[in-house]
């Protein structure tokens, strides 16, 4: 039985974490809106960015690498984010799971399936398990960035275009709302047009007419809107990948607060019960000595 | 109506405005373009974008890689980065141009490098002439 002092004790300590727990939700909140904002703020030159490419790629003059898909997958890259820190829920843990199961499954179809990591969580999560990445990218408690994305990006086109894959997959956490987020892997590379093209109906809407002057021609074109592009598309995983990690958190705070709440009722209540036994006894013992006399 | 659409990543800066007259530092040298202009493609280089809207309002931003295409309905602008005169960090500019001067005295750099280099430096060169009003 613990004493009232030990309950005390534990009663301060609750109070303590919940007042964390819900200090840590409101600054998650805070982030998610930046998060957010930025994701909205990027959609209409992430659009007509990808409206443009389709219509240039729908006109059926030109080719590229980036969005002809190899006639033989042999290798390919995994590009996992997760976040650096914990204490979201099952924000890494999910992706872990994913990737894990992933390996597994995939590794016999191809040659090699190799991976980058972005976040400690998942680099920290399987080098322990003994894989290691071809590279890795942590520290990004800061400000995600268009550059730190387009650095990113501008590698994996480097190793995509020097043939050492043959494709290139993301898995991230997709933001939904702030209390879903699905574990989501898509294609990165080779970029799929058809799917954009055909989903992008408003693609029309801008007029693409035949006798369209280019400058410069749209072969050099393609080429930089595409490379812009993919740093584009990165920068947008990375955005609902950090959404959701604050989502996530905000989640899991808010539940931990509310823990907090019910086991500090709880404790009250032991707390209270044990003093009035602890008083009846005090009585009991007063009154039946004064009766002995 | 001849609209401008002007967006960033991180902005939508014009909306749907209708639109007087453009001028664009496109791929080829500096593009002027009214109402009427013929349907263009065309990447931007870094330099000084100026435009001016049907209701009077006029602008001047400096931008670094983007595109531009124009149609019938309008002009839509894609800058990877605008900046007003009064967003430019003449300072950190500065700096930034005497780095990339001393990296292309002393290092040895590849093509990548030396093109990103030289577009760096016509950005900031921009900034720095809009940030003082040369241009």
């Amino acid at each position: 039985m613990p004493s009232l002092k030990d309950i005390r004790s534990r009663i301060d300590t609750t109070r303590n974490t919940q007042q964390i727990t819900k200090a840590m939700k409101l600054v998650s909140a805070a982030k998610l809106r930046k998060a957010q904002n930025a994701i909205v703020n990027m959609r209409p030159y992430a659009q007509s960015l990808l409206r443009v490419i389709a219509n240039i790629a729908a006109t059926g003059r030109v080719s590229h690498p980036l969005f002809t898909p190899p006639t033989e997958v042999r290798k390919v890259l995994l590009v996992v984010l997760s976040s650096d820190r914990g204490l979201c829920g099952g924000f890494n843990a999910q992706i872990n799971r994913f990737v894990d199961q992933y390996l597994r499954q995939n590794k016999p179809k191809y040659e090699a399936v190799d991976t980058i990591f972005i976040g400690r969580r998942s680099l920290d999560f399987f080098m322990r398990r003994g894989i290691t990445p071809i590279e890795s990218l942590t520290k990004l408690d800061k400000e995600i960035s268009l550059d730190l994305a387009s650095t990113m990006a501008e590698k994996l086109v480097k190793r995509y275009l020097a043939g050492e894959y043959q494709e290139i997959r993301i898995v991230y956490n997709e933001f939904k709302s702030a209390i879903s987020q699905t574990v989501v892997c898509e294609t990165l590379l080779p970029i799929d047009l058809s799917k954009q093209t055909l989903s992008g109906g408003e693609s029309s809407a801008l007029g693409f007419s035949q006798d369209m002057i280019f400058e410069p021609a749209p072969e050099l074109m393609i080429e930089q809107l595409l490379v812009k592009h993919f740093s584009i598309q990165m920068f947008r995983y990375m955005a609902e990948s950090v959404a959701s990690e604050h989502g996530a958190r905000m989640t899991a705070m808010e539940n931990a607060t509310n823990n907090a709440k019910d086991v500090l009722a709880k404790l009250t209540l032991t707390y209270n019960k044990l003093r009035q036994e602890k008083i009846t006894t005090e009585l009991i013992e007063i009154v039946s000595g004064a009766e002995a006399l | 109506m001849f609209k401008l659409n002007l967006v960033t990543p991180e902005k939508r800066l014009v909306v749907d405005q209708e639109l007087e007259e453009i001028t664009l530092p496109a791929y080829a040298g500096e593009l002027n373009i009214l109402p009427g202009h013929a349907p263009l493609m065309t990447t931007l280089e870094p330099g000084i974008l100026s435009y001016r809207l049907k209701n009077g309002q006029t602008d001047k931003l400096a931008i670094s890689w983007g595109y531009c295409q124009v149609s019938g309905e309008g002009v839509s602008v894609l800058a990877e980065r605008a900046v007003h005169a009064s967003e430019v960090d003449t300072k950190a500019d500065q700096e930034q141009l005497k780095n990339n001067e001393a990296r292309m005295m002393t290092e040895t750099l590849d093509d990548d490098q030396w093109e990103k280099i030289q577009k760096d430096i016509a950005r900031l060169n921009a900034e720095l002439d809009l940030a003082q009003g040369l241009r």
